[in-house]
């Protein structure tokens, strides 16, 4: 790996970065960055669960559909902890997502045991306390989502 | 990157666990539905899906879970899960999986419940 190829930096005090190869399995990466980042200021154990699974989806769209796996092209996940805020944003070189299914369509798709389309954006949904998506760059697309450390987890909460 | 999926295919009584380990993902999909085959072969009538309590599961590996429990119902099959992290407990629940197969803490749990008939 040369230089300019790291996958994991210290951006401040407060921010890490990690740029992954465009390869299914690399979300692993982040999601344990995002787990022992989000450890060490302090979350539950439920929540940093939560996190992990939001993060790989993010993730696995970037490289899956951003991306389209392209081996030549990067996901950048850029993580910051600030006032009882834990953000995460998952930039690729895509053009976003055309249409995102409604969470009624993708419950109701494997109520019929089809193949769900979407389930990744509807877990994401669900598991952090705020969402962007088709946050569109100059070079790109980013998915950008908020945990809060005083937040309850899912298991509490009424979404 | 990967943990590559592993199946083991066990029989208990008319009950046949699949214990499964490794990454539960889109590139499980040959391992699973191989299983699978294999268990419609012997023409099982109940299913106990057993995963490891630190299993890797994302939304390609839920969907093809789907799909596994698509075909046991079309194949009259009774099908359950235990082995679950209490994360993905609340995963499986929030994507309405529980409504096809029932989770259970334990194996014992699980052989009991699904022993009687069908």
């Amino acid at each position: 790996m040369s230089a300019n190829e790291h996958m994991v930096r210290r951006l401040n005090n407060r921010t890490v970065e990690v740029s992954l190869p465009s390869r299914m399995g690399y979300e692993r990466i982040a999601m344990d960055c995002s787990a022992s980042f989000a450890k060490m200021v302090g979350f539950a154990p439920e929540r940093i669960e939560d996190l992990k699974t939001a993060v790989a989806e993010a993730c696995i769209n970037a490289i899956e559909h951003g991306n389209k796996g392209h081996p030549d092209t990067r996901v950048l996940v850029t993580m910051n902890f600030n006032d009882d805020r834990f953000s995460v944003s998952v930039k690729d070189g895509g053009k976003g997502i055309a249409r995102l299914p409604k969470d009624s369509a993708v419950i109701q798709t494997i109520e019929k045991l089809e193949p769900p389309k979407g389930l990744g954006t509807y877990l994401i949904k669900q598991l952090v306390d705020e969402v962007e998506f088709n946050d569109m760059t100059k070079d790109g697309h980013a998915v950008k989502m908020v945990i809060k450390l005083t937040s309850k987890p899912l298991s509490f909460r009424k979404k | 990157m990967e943990h590559p999926t592993e199946i083991g295919l066990e029989t208990m009584g008319d009950i046949t666990l699949f214990d499964i380990r490794g990454d539960v993902t889109a590139l499980s999909e040959p391992f699973i539905n191989d299983a699978y085959k294999k268990a419609l072969d012997r023409g099982v009538s109940k299913i106990l899906l057993k995963f490891k309590k630190d299993a890797y599961i994302n939304s390609g590996g839920i969907a093809l879970l789907i799909q596994i429990l698509a075909e046991s119902k079309k194949n009259n099959q009774r099908t359950a899960i235990t082995g679950l992290s209490d994360h993905f407990k609340k995963i499986f629940n929030m994507v309405g999986i529980t409504k096809f197969a029932r989770i259970y803490d334990t194996v014992e749990a699980a052989l009991e419940a699904m022993s009687g008939p069908s």
